[in-house]
């Protein structure tokens, strides 16, 4: 089964692989096992929140380079800020147009422009 | 980085001219780049020019001469034309190819590059000026070094006719192959007007399997209206039989002027082959007399490159971005029409026309697929662009740094996105400087730790199912990790009771408080700017990893995925947003709700 995000992001025409990752321990799991272009997270997670693994992402020498999105069904400004501040490329706010997505990730790929 | 370097560029390059000019004078030069690094490769070798490669780079020069002074380029004219003066000694085998003389030609190619990249740039022009003139000077003196042969003579039986119309360079290729001792023959081949070049470049290509040809004479065959008569001069290791088997021809179509000197004995008739007038010289331009002995040297080669550009497309990258966005549009929008086949299939009035409907999308589908794809492989670059490069800053580096250290390149087909390969670059001179620089020692200490005297760097490149991964490795004193971890500790980076693992202790070797300062350099014989390198890397979409051993050497391994234009994406999401998904698509297959589900996440 697909999550929204991705089943989202693979109708936004880009050619993409996506894994996904249920929670944060699972995130951490995978990433040292492929090199990922792109992270998409949602923010309210048990364990690990987004907010956290933005934190781990960004300081992590070999991951920080990959563009992070978080992505959040509240509109709380104080989590937007805190995401931005720890380091997340982008912030989205549920609900959002495809397009709008598709802007955001064209803009965090490097040498990609939309 | 590569959209901000286009924007600085100067107003020259905006015409359409201009940018066509700037094309073609990059296409020239990329092509010079690379003849001028394999003839380094050969000189290194054996110590011997392959003539057809500076022939290759005296043509481009030719061209580059005309192409700027068509375009008013004074400067990059005056550059272009010394330099095909230089290349000209070179190919008549009067100036002798040093590593003075390569890093000449590299310098050249470099200050036209950088002419180019400026063009335009009214700032930068005086600057530019002063260094094509310093460097019209190196050239001349270069070029003006004594070196060369004596004029020779040699024990030829030809034809006279072929020897009267050798230019002045064949002659000094025939020279050069009589002193090598192989044999000289004439090989006559008749072919159909019609048809000709085919023939002709099989004749040429058979030849040059076991040598060279050092001139193709035009003649009426036995039947002038309908065949022409090649009579090709050509230098061999083998036997006139033998060529002439090799060939399919009668025995009687080879003519030996000279048997190889370790084969049978030398014909007793003594032509001198510079004797006599070169007619065809006289009362002609210096310039059309050099184009008209390139072709006529040149003819098969000359076909096969012809036939190479013609099917090539110069293409701007930009281009293919839109292409690429295009597909993208198209895809959001055959997203669309799939929730209207949904729907209509939900609906038992309108299911058959739905599912016809659905089965168009598919099929749909699969061709944004392959139109994708088929981009994607345009944009695909073969990894040499950045090895040629690095070649030539190690062939720099081992001058300046008057080290002896040899460059060892596989896998330079790897492929990868052109945008990869041009951010590449800079992280791998940066690698590769390093490892010059630090990582190979002085000979003494190579000797007294029993290694060679010339030190090694490795790079290697290749797939990794859907990564490219190139490592570059070195014979160097390699990293001491307690010393590295000794340095993190002083310099606060990780507290004094860390303990860390071998691997961990090296990693710090990309922290950037730490590889900045030379000192760590002199302890562990690494780290300048290592921090840089793995955020470049990173910010492909790559990885980069170190291991070493002290005394041994070190290796770093840089995994890339193939193209930037495939994501792998990681979606990090709680259960209850799966579920939602779940729940939404429920939804989907009941008309009504379809609409809002395709165009807005909820």
């Amino acid at each position: 089964m697909r999550s929204l995000i991705s089943s989202t992001l693979e109708d936004l025409g880009l050619p993409m692989k996506i894994d996904e990752a249920e929670n944060g321990f699972e995130a951490l799991r995978l990433l040292p096992r492929q090199t990922y272009g792109l992270i998409v997270t949602d923010i309210n997670m048990p364990d690990i929140n987004g907010l956290e693994l933005v934190s781990f992402v960004k300081r992590n020498e070999t991951y920080r380079g990959i563009p992070l999105v978080i992505i959040s069904t509240e509109g709380s400004s104080r989590d937007r800020d805190k995401g931005m501040e720890l380091g997340a490329d982008a912030y989205l706010v549920k609900p959002f147009d495809p397009e709008e997505l598709r802007r955001t990730v064209l803009d965090l790929l490097p040498g990609r422009k939309a | 980085m590569a959209a901000r370097k286009r924007s600085t560029r100067g107003k020259g390059r905006r015409t359409k001219a201009g940018r066509e000019f700037v094309s073609e004078a990059e296409e020239i030069l990329e092509r010079m780049r690379e003849d001028l690094s394999q003839l380094a490769e050969a000189t290194a070798g054996d110590g011997e020019a392959d003539p057809e490669l500076v022939n290759g780079l005296f043509r481009s020069a030719h061209s580059l001469k005309g192409l700027s002074g068509m375009f008013g380029l004074e400067g990059m004219s005056e550059l272009a034309h010394h330099f095909e003066d230089g290349l000209d000694r070179l190919r008549m085998g009067r100036a002798h190819l040093d590593s003075a003389g390569l890093s000449l030609f590299d310098d050249t190619l470099t200050l036209f590059s950088s002419t180019l990249e400026h063009l335009g740039n009214d700032e930068a022009r005086p600057e530019h000026e002063q260094k094509i003139v310093d460097l019209v000077e190196r050239l001349d003196q270069w070029t003006q070094s004594p070196a060369g042969e004596s004029g020779e003579e040699h024990g030829l039986d030809l034809p006279p006719t072929i020897l009267r119309a050798l230019t002045e360079y064949e002659e000094h290729r025939l020279n050069e192959n009589l002193h090598k001792g192989r044999a000289i023959h004439v090989v006559d081949v008749d072919l159909e007007i019609a048809s000709f070049e085919e023939g002709l470049a099989e004749a040429s290509r058979a030849i040059r399997e076991v040598g060279e040809v050092i001139s193709t004479l035009p003649s009426p065959g036995d039947a002038p209206e309908s065949q022409i008569r090649f009579s090709l001069l050509a230098a061999t290791e083998v036997s006139g039989a033998e060529l002439a088997s090799r060939l399919e021809l009668e025995p009687s179509a080879v003519r030996t002027g000279r048997e190889t000197a370790h084969g049978e004995a030398e014909a007793p008739n003594k032509v001198s082959s510079t004797e006599g007038p070169v007619a065809h010289e006289e009362g002609v331009g210096s310039e059309a007399a050099a184009a008209e002995e390139i072709s006529a040297a040149d003819t098969p080669v000359e076909v096969k490159s012809l036939k190479s550009i013609s099917e090539t497309v110069r293409v701007d990258i930009r281009k293919l971005d839109e292409l690429m966005n295009l597909v993208g549009e198209l895809a959001i929008q055959r997203g669309a029409f799939k929730a209207i086949a949904t729907r209509l299939a939900g609906d038992p009035n309108t299911a058959r026309i739905g599912s016809e409907l659905d089965k168009l999308h598919k099929a749909l589908d699969r061709k944004l697929q392959e139109l994708q794809a088929g981009v994607l492989e345009v944009r695909m670059v073969p990894l040499r662009q950045v090895f040629d490069k690095l070649s030539r800053v190690a062939r720099r580096l081992r001058l300046d740094l008057g080290k002896d250290v040899s460059l060892e390149i596989s896998g330079a087909d790897t492929e990868l996105d052109k945008l990869i390969v041009e951010e590449l670059i800079d992280p791998l001179m940066h690698v590769v400087r390093n490892s010059f620089d630090h990582a190979i020692e002085p000979v003494e200490e190579r000797l007294a730790a029993g290694k060679p005297e010339e030190g090694c760097i490795r790079i290697e490149a290749g797939q990794r199912g859907n990564d490219v991964v190139i490592t570059v490795s070195d014979d160097g004193r390699g990293i001491d990790a307690d010393a590295v971890q000794a340095r993190a500790v002083e310099r606060g980076v990780i507290p004094a009771a860390a303990e860390l693992s071998r691997k961990e202790a090296l990693d710090l070797v990309f922290t950037p408080g730490l590889s900045t300062r030379s000192e760590v350099t002199e302890t562990s014989g690494r780290g300048v700017g290592m921090d840089v390198v793995r955020a470049n890397i990173g910010a492909l979409g790559g990885v980069v990893d170190l291991d070493s051993s002290p005394g041994v050497g070190t290796t770093i391994g840089i995994t890339l995925p193939i193209t930037l234009a495939i994501i792998q994406a990681l979606i990090v999401g709680r259960g209850a947003s799966l579920r939602g998904s779940a729940q939404l698509r429920a939804r989907d297959t009941s008309a009504g709700a379809v609409r809002g589900a395709a165009q807005r996440w909820t």
